[in-house]
């Protein structure tokens, strides 16, 4: 069983408060990714759980079982630290036991899960060898495996691809969600890297400046995002953003292009670059003057800017004939667009 | 043996020419080399040589020994001298004894005649080679095993005792925030500045009220907390990653095995290089042994070398030869540790 629950929990550092009243509940199985920028507390959150640092106030249940005041040892956890923080003075299989010795475990059970362990990460041909005798890949499985060894309830990783190659990032990042798969273990997943968020998680949480702006699934986050900040954060490249007024029911966008709008004042329009597309001859588009062209093969990325100076930047498949300083009218499905009021919140 | 060369021979300088900075290396690394080499060096070769010889003047670079010779009549060898006779003619002869300005000579050839040559025509026939009575007399005759023992006692529990409690004491202020801990580091690196001869009477009493005086605990104890040491230790720590030991705590590890199996273990080099200090300190120690120890059966090297030195006549043969006995120790434990010195291995698991 491994189901998380945190509630009210708020975190001060000397006066100053980095986590505001946090309340999140995290199934048994799931793996669930906090992402933000840096800055967001995301660590800070995870560190809680961990209990290795203690909230200012707030409970953190697992199991129904409230820990807030049990330390780090007693909660059951494991963690896999952004530096990986393996002992460099003891060899894999030392690093591996080290926890179950703490636990006086009998010696051939400690020697049957390194060796499960080892054979799960293919890390069996290592376990004399030293952490400086490793590379970066290897590194990183040796800590997986000393949270495996130890049979959480739930584990918890701090940033674990960070310190990869882009390569190797991507392959850990498919053996993480095998190993995810298999131990059927709850997991809690820190990165500021959205792919990897966006391709692990069951759940996202999306923080800022220590509150939750958005809990959901990668795809509702990316179609249905809750604020500005969740639409600016997730996606790559970013949503376009324009600033308008509604005025009876309608918005009118660069270019001329008028909308049905379900608001009235102050409003933003979000369109995703995907989905923009050069606009037929009938059709009504946002003219933009290329100032960037990137052909990626597949996509072509294309940043403008249009006639009242905002930036447009727009995904075209293919490799379509355009160029530098060329003028072009840029149009979208209006049920591609999202919408956002004054505030920030998402209307509709 | 081409790399040395190479090396030796490498110049600043164009082809195979002298460049001025070639000539003022060489120059300050020779003087630099007999600066610092020189003074152990003729240590070394005075503490094979004789007192009679220790007194020349000028003194001579090498140790040398009269030659003697196996003359019929005489108990003992006598010593060999070169001899100016009147007529000019030189000789090799054995002195019998000396009488006033002149001395009785025989030839080893010739054991029945005896000659009287006045002292001034007379040199002493020598050759290279050592006193080596200077070593093995304090061994055979004074207690310099006692001293021995005594020493490396001291200098090994001292050495234990301070490892253990400074690498405590540096694990809890590198480690743990806790208030005050700023001002607990301040006092302690502060009593550097305060110099033994300052606080030598307040320790003696102390000493002598637990009762400690005349014993080697006495010399032990007081110099075990080493500012030098906390602060040398303490600054390494800090640089021991604070997530190893999160780690280790998520690991169940208690404290006591964050301290001797994560801290200790990654701070070796600067334990090594307090071993060194320590040892060091501790077998050169001599103010204060001198002071707590008063029964001869407890000194010290440095003391029991001091006990060379008399009121009226200083031994100077037995001090030189003892000396050198008494650097050894110091100079293996550079030899073995000093590899430790350069070598860290905390930050290997890192990154």
């Amino acid at each position: 069983m491994g189901s998380i629950a945190l509630r009210g929990i708020c975190k001060s550092f000397g006066g100053i408060e980095v986590i505001h009243g946090i309340d999140l509940e995290i199934a048994n199985g799931e793996l669930v990714v906090f992402v933000g920028p840096s800055g967001c507390g995301k660590s800070t959150l995870l560190r809680l759980i961990a209990g290795l640092e203690r909230p200012s106030s707030g409970l953190i249940e697992i199991d129904g079982r409230d820990v807030t005041r049990l330390g780090a040892a007693d909660r059951g956890l494991a963690m896999v630290f952004q530096s990986y923080a393996l002992y460099p003075h003891m060899t894999v299989r030392q690093n591996l036991s080290f926890g179950l010795e703490n636990l006086r475990m009998p010696k051939a059970e400690i020697a049957a899960r390194v060796a499960e362990a080892a054979r799960m990460l293919a890390i069996g041909d290592l376990l004399e060898r030293r952490p400086a005798q490793l590379s970066g890949g290897q590194r990183q499985r040796v800590a997986i495996g000393r949270a495996i060894v130890r049979n959480p309830t739930a584990f918890l990783l701090d940033e674990p691809l960070s310190n990869l190659d882009a390569e190797l990032r991507g392959t850990m990042r498919a053996e993480l969600a095998a190993l995810h798969d298999r131990l059927g273990a709850t997991m809690i997943y820190v990165t500021h890297d959205q792919i990897e968020a966006m391709t692990l998680a069951d759940r996202i949480v999306v923080l800022r400046r220590g509150r939750i702006e958005q809990v959901d699934t990668p795809l509702n986050l990316y179609n249905r995002p809750a604020n500005l900040f969740v639409a600016g954060f997730i996606g790559s490249p970013a949503m376009n953003l324009f600033r308008t007024e509604a005025r009876g029911g309608r918005a009118v966008l660069p270019g001329g292009i008028d909308l049905p709008v379900p608001a009235d004042g102050p409003v933003v329009l979000g369109i995703r670059p995907q989905h923009l597309h050069p606009a037929g001859p009938d059709e009504a588009g946002i003219p933009a003057e290329l100032r960037l062209v990137e052909a990626l093969g597949a996509e072509t990325v294309l940043h403008g800017i249009t006639d009242s100076g905002e930036p447009l930047v727009a995904v075209i498949d293919g490799q379509p004939a355009v160029t530098r300083g060329q003028r072009l009218r840029l149009a979208f499905d209006p049920a591609d667009m999202h919408l956002f009021d004054a505030g920030g919140r998402r209307i509709g | 043996m081409t790399g040395l060369k190479t090396f030796i021979t490498r110049r600043r300088g164009h082809g195979g020419r002298w460049h001025w900075t070639d000539v003022a290396s060489w120059i300050w690394l020779i003087g630099g080399t007999i600066l610092m080499l020189g003074p152990a060096l003729w240590l070394l070769s005075s503490s094979f040589k004789d007192p009679a010889q220790l007194a020349e003047f000028p003194p001579t670079l090498l140790p040398y020994v009269q030659r003697v010779a196996e003359v019929e009549g005489f108990d003992t060898p006598l010593p060999l001298y070169t001899v100016t006779l009147p007529g000019g003619e030189t000789r090799i002869l054995a002195q019998i004894r000396r009488l006033g300005a002149n001395a009785q000579m025989v030839d080893p050839a010739d054991p029945a005649l005896r000659i009287s040559v006045p002292i001034s025509q007379r040199a002493p026939l020598r050759e290279i080679g050592l006193a080596t009575a200077n070593y093995t007399d304090p061994f055979l005759h004074f207690d310099f095993f006692t001293y021995l023992r005594n020493s490396v006692f001291v200098t090994v529990t001292a050495t234990l005792l301070t490892l253990l409690t400074n690498s405590m004491a540096a694990f809890a202020l590198s480690k743990y925030r806790f208030r005050g801990r700023d001002a607990v580091m301040l006092v302690i690196v502060g009593t550097l500045m305060v110099p033994l001869s300052v606080i030598l009477v307040p320790l003696y009493s102390v000493v002598s009220r637990v009762g400690l005086l005349d014993s080697l605990w006495g010399v032990i104890l007081p110099t075990i907390a080493t500012p030098t040491g906390v602060f040398l230790l303490r600054q390494y720590m800090l640089t021991i990653p604070d997530e190893l030991i999160e780690a280790a705590r998520m690991d169940h590890a208690s404290e006591w095995q964050i301290y001797w199996r994560i801290v200790l273990p990654l701070s070796a080099p600067a334990l090594a290089v307090l071993a060194i200090f320590s040892v060091v300190w501790r077998w050169n120690d001599f103010l204060w042994p001198l002071i707590v120890l008063t029964r001869r059966e407890l000194y010290t090297l440095q003391v029991g070398l001091n006990s060379y030195a008399g009121e009226l006549n200083v031994q100077w043969h037995y001090i030189l030869a003892m000396t050198v006995v008494t650097m050894i120790p110091v100079v293996l434990v550079f030899i073995l540790l000093q590899r430790f010195i350069t070598t860290g291995i905390a930050g290997a698991g890192l990154k």
